[in-house]
C-alpha cells in the first residue's frame, strides 16, 4: 500500500486529478530556449505571497488610529518577539517587489511579448504594476511617522494640479482638507482589504491569459519567425520541455535566490528603505526638511519639479503611463526580435536612461 | 559523480532540496510561533492593588486579576475575600446578588456562596479563591 | 510612421526636460532672516553664522533668543512684541541661561562666574555666539584658555573629565546607531541626555577637586547605561548571525535546485 498513490487515486476518481496535472504541469510544454526572465512571474508570486503573510501578521498588533499607530509599530519593533523581523520583511519585500515588477516589465518589453495576441496580458500586468505602487503608497502612511504623514501630504497634494476638480480631488483622497484620521482610515481599508482583493482577481486574470494564450517563445535564435495571428490559437511548443519538473525547478531556484536577497537586506541593511524621518511620530505642524518620496516615485517627483506648471508635469506623467499601458495597441507590427526593432530598442534604452536620470536628479536635488 | 546516472543524481539532490526546504520551514516557523504567542508581561502584575474604599461591607467589587475577571468581597467589616468571577460551569461571569448575599451565574443559574462554594445549579466545583492581604488603605490580591 | 510619431513624442518630452530649469521652492523664512541677509556685513554676518549652528539644527531661530515678532516686518524689532536685541557683556549669562538653566547656575557659582563683573569670561567667550556649535571637550584648549590665564588648571580639568566625556560621546553614538536600526531608544536617550547635562553642569564649576570627586559617580551611572546598550548590541549581532545562516541556507537551496535542473539537461545529452 502506497499512501501517496492511494490519495492520488482517490482524488483521480473524484476530480480527475491525473489528467489535470498532466494537462497543466507535465504535459504543458514550454519553449526550449526559455530564459531566466521568464521566472520573474514566479518570483513575484512568491514575494507577494510573503507580503500577504507578513501583512496579516502585522495586522495582529497594528492599530489604525492616529494616536496609536506609531506606538503600535514601535511595539511591534521592540516588544513583540520577532516583530522587527516580520515588519522588516514586509518593508524590504515591498521594495523588492517593485524591483522585480520593473524587471518583469522590462524583459517583456525587450522581447516584445506584449504584442498581439497578448495585449490583455500586458494591460492586466500594467494595472498590477500600478496596484503595486498604490499598495506602497497606502502602506507608507500606516506607521503614522513624519515620513508617512508628509509623503502622503505631498503625494495627495499633486492631485490639486488637475484643473477644475483638483481641489475636490485632494479632499476626496484625504477624506478631509488635510491628511488626518480620515486619511488613515481610507488608506488602511484600501491597503489591507481593497487592494488585496483587486490584486488577487487581477493576478487570476493575468495568469489565465498567460496559460490560455500560451507562453511566448523568446524571439531569439535562427528558428524564430515572427507570426501574424488572426483567430484565437493557443501557442503550442511541440518539441518543448515540460513545465513540471523541468521549469518549476528553475522557478524554484530563482525564488530561493530572491528570498536570499530579501533576507540579506532584511538582516543587514533594512535602513536602506527606512529614512530617518520614518523613526519620528507624525507631527502635522512641523514639516521635516528634505522630504523625498521613495526611490520608485522619484522620477514622478522630479518630473513635477522640472515642468513649468504642476499640471503639465502631471500631464506628462499621465501621457507616459498611458502610452505604456496602450503600447500593444500602438506598436502593432508582428516583429519581436530586438535586432530588427532598432527604433523601439533605442526608445527602450532612452526610456530606461530617462527613468534612472530623473530618479538620480530627484535624489540629489 | 561520474558513475551516477542523472536520474540517481536527481533523486539524491531532491532529497537534499527537501531537507533544505524542511529546515527553512522550521527556521521560519519558530519566529511565527513566537510572534503569535502571548507576550509575557513579567511578574509585576502578579499583585493587584485595590483601594479599600472600593469594596463596601456586604458589597462586591469586580476587577481584573492576571487578565481574568475576579471579585473582592467584604462580608463583615475588615474581612476581605478575593475570588475568581468565572463560573466553573461554562465560563460565564457570575453576578453578585446583594439581597441574597450570594453569586448567581446568569447563564445556567449556578449559585455560589460568598466563600465560593457551590450552592446549587450545574457548576461542578467551587470558585477559585485568591490570597488577600492589607497594605494601609489598599487591599493586595495575589 | 507609428514609430516615427512615437519617437517625436518622446524626444519632445526629453527636450522639455532639458529646457525647463527646475523651479526651486524656497522654504518660508522668518522676516529676521529675510531682512538681515541683505544688510551690510556687520548685520548680515549672523545669518550665515547661525545657519551652520547647532541652534539652527535644533530649530532655535533669532527670535527665540532676541525676542521680537518673526512674522511682521514692521513690528519685528518692537519692544512691544518682546524684542530684546543685543545683551550687554554682563547680561549674557542670563540671556543664554533662560534655556541653559543648570549650566548657568553652576557657572555663576564658579570662579569664572564670580569674575563676571571684572570682565571675567561668560558663555560666548568660549562658545561663540551665532555660530555656536555642539559643545565638545575641545573647547578647552591652550589657545582659548590662555587668553586669560595659564592653561595648567584648565588642562587639569580637561584631564579629569576627558574619559567620562569620551564615554558620553561614544554611548550617544551607540544609541543613535541602535535607533537607526529600529530600536526604541527613547528611555536610554533621555537617560543619557540628563546624565550629560548634569555632567556638563558640573565642569562649568571649574573646580578640579569637586569635579574629580563627582566624576566617579557619573562613571558608575554610565557603566549601567553601557550595559543596557551592550545588551541591545548583542542582540543585533545575534540577529546578523542568524540572518547570515538563513541566507546561506536559501542560497544552498537555490544551488541544489539548479543542479537538479542540470540533470534534465544531462539526460537529454
Amino acid at each position: 500500500m502506497n499512501p501517496y498513490k492511494e490519495t492520488v487515486d482517490w482524488l483521480d476518481r473524484r476530480i480527475g486529478i491525473r489528467a489535470l496535472l498532466h494537462q497543466q504541469l507535465t504535459g504543458y510544454l514550454l519553449p526550449r530556449n526559455i530564459n531566466i526572465w521568464y521566472t520573474m512571474g514566479a518570483v513575484l508570486m512568491a514575494m507577494f505571497g510573503l507580503q500577504f503573510l507578513t501583512g496579516i501578521l502585522l495586522l495582529v498588533y497594528y492599530v489604525p488610529d492616529t494616536e496609536k499607530a506609531f506606538a503600535s509599530v514601535t511595539m511591534i519593533m521592540n516588544e513583540v518577539p520577532y516583530g522587527w523581523l516580520i515588519r522588516y520583511l514586509h518593508v524590504v519585500g515591498s521594495n523588492l517587489i517593485i524591483v522585480f515588477l520593473l524587471l518583469h516589465m522590462l524583459s517583456v518589453l525587450y522581447m516584445g511579448s506584449y504584442k498581439r495576441p497578448r495585449e490583455l496580458t500586458w494591460v492586466s500586468g500594467f494595472i498590477l504594476f500600478n496596484l503595486g505602487l498604490v499598495f506602497c503608497l497606502t502602506g507608507y502612511l500606516l506607521p503614522w511617522s513624519q515620513l508617512s504623514f508628509w509623503a502622503t501630504t505631498v503625494a495627495t497634494d499633486a492631485a490639486g494640479a488637475i484643473p477644475i476638480v483638483g481641489d475636490f480631488l485632494i479632499e476626496f483622497l484625504r477624506g478631509g482638507p488635510s491628511v488626518g484620521e480620515a486619511t488613515l482610515g481610507r488608506f488602511f481599508a484600501l491597503h489591507v482589504m481593497g487592494l488585496p482583493m483587486a490584486f488577487l482577481a487581477l493576478v487570476g486574470f493575468h495568469l489565465f491569459c498567460v496559460r490560455r494564450i500560451g507562453i511566448s517563445a523568446p524571439p531569439f535564435g535562427e528558428e524564430y519567425q515572427p507570426k501574424l495571428t488572426y483567430g484565437f490559437g493557443h501557442e503550442e511548443h511541440p518539441n518543448g520541455v515540460p513545465f513540471h519538473p523541468h521549469y518549476t525547478v528553475k522557478d524554484l531556484a530563482v525564488v530561493f535566490f530572491a528570498l536570499a536577497l530579501l533576507v540579506a537586506i532584511t538582516f543587514y541593511a533594512p535602513w536602506l528603505f527606512i529614512p530617518l524621518d520614518a523613526l519620528t511620530p507624525a507631527d502635522p505642524f512641523t514639516t521635516p526638511e528634505h522630504i523625498k518620496p521613495e526611490w520608485y516615485f522619484l522620477w514622478a517627483y522630479q518630473t513635477l519639479k522640472i515642468f513649468p506648471s504642476e499640471f503639465l508635469g502631471l500631464a506628462a506623467q499621465g501621457a507616459a503611463m498611458g502610452f505604456l499601458a496602450m503600447l500593444p495597441f500602438i506598436d502593432r507590427g508582428p516583429e519581436r526580435r530586438p535586432v530588427k526593432r532598432p527604433i523601439f530598442i533605442s526608445l527602450y534604452l532612452l526610456g530606461i536612461l530617462l527613468f534612472v536620470g530623473l530618479s538620480m536628479w530627484g535624489h540629489y536635488s | 559523480m561520474d558513475d551516477a546516472t542523472p536520474k540517481e543524481r536527481r533523486t539524491f539532490l531532491t532529497v537534499i532540496l527537501g531537507g533544505v526546504g524542511a529546515v527553512v520551514a522550521a527556521v521560519a516557523g519558530w519566529p511565527l510561533f513566537r510572534y503569535l504567542s502571548p507576550i509575557d508581561k513579567g511578574s509585576a502584575e502578579d499583585l493587584v492593588r485595590v483601594a479599600r474604599q472600593e469594596v463596601a461591607v456586604g458589597g462586591a467589587h469586580f476587577f481584573s486579576y492576571q487578565g481574568r475577571p475576579a471579585v473582592l468581597l467584604q462580608p463583615s467589616a475588615g474581612e476581605f475575600l478575593a475570588l475568581s468571577a468565572v463560573c466553573t460551569h461554562l465560563g460565564c461571569i457570575v453576578k453578585w446578588v446583594d439581597d441574597k448575599q450570594e453569586f448567581l451565574c446568569p447563564c445556567h443559574g449556578g449559585r455560589f456562596s460568598p466563600a465560593g462554594q457551590v450552592l446549587g445549579g450545574p457548576p461542578p466545583t467551587a470558585l477559585e479563591s485568591y490570597p488577600v492581604s492589607l497594605d494601609g488603605e489598599d487591599i493586595l490580591v495575589g | 510612421m507609428m514609430r516615427l510619431k512615437m519617437m517625436r513624442r518622446v524626444s519632445a518630452v526629453i527636450l522639455a526636460c532639458l529646457l525647463f530649469l527646475p523651479l526651486w521652492v524656497q522654504a518660508e523664512e522668518t522676516v529676521c532672516l529675510q531682512c538681515h541677509a541683505g544688510l551690510e556685513e556687520r548685520l548680515s554676518a549672523p545669518v550665515g553664522q547661525w545657519r551652520g549652528s547647532i541652534h539652527a539644527q535644533n530649530g532655535i531661530s533669532c527670535h527665540d533668543c532676541h525676542g521680537g515678532d518673526p512674522t511682521d516686518f514692521e513690528m519685528a524689532m518692537s519692544p512691544e512684541r518682546g524684542f530684546i536685541g543685543v545683551p550687554e557683556y554682563i547680561e549674557v549669562p542670563e540671556f543664554c541661561g533662560r534655556c541653559h538653566l543648570g549650566v548657568k547656575e553652576d557657572y555663576l557659582a564658579s570662579a569664572h562666574g564670580k569674575a563676571l563683573e571684572l570682565w571675567g569670561p561668560q558663555c560666548v567667550v568660549c562658545h561663540g555666539n551665532h555660530a555656536v556649535e555642539k559643545a565638545t571637550i575641545d573647547l578647552i584648549n591652550p589657545d582659548s584658555c590662555s587668553r586669560c590665564h595659564e592653561y595648567e588648571r584648565a588642562a587639569q580639568v580637561k584631564q579629569i573629565i576627558s574619559a567620562t566625556e569620551a564615554t558620553l560621546v561614544e554611548l550617544e553614538a551607540s544609541v543613535a546607531d541602535l535607533h537607526r536600526v529600529g530600536f526604541d531608544m527613547q528611555r536610554l536617550r533621555e537617560d543619557l541626555f540628563s546624565q550629560r547635562n548634569s555632567f556638563r553642569r558640573l565642569f562649568h564649576t571649574v573646580a578640579p577637586e569637586r569635579i574629580k570627586k563627582q566624576t566617579a559617580e557619573f562613571d558608575a551611572g554610565l557603566a549601567t547605561t553601557r550595559e543596557q546598550i551592550e545588551d541591545y548590541e548583542d542582540s543585533v549581532e545575534k540577529r546578523k548571525i542568524a540572518g547570515g545562516a538563513v541566507v546561506v541556507l536559501l542560497l544552498l537551496g537555490g544551488c541544489v535546485a539548479l543542479l537538479i535542473k542540470r540533470t534534465f539537461h544531462d539526460e537529454e545529452g
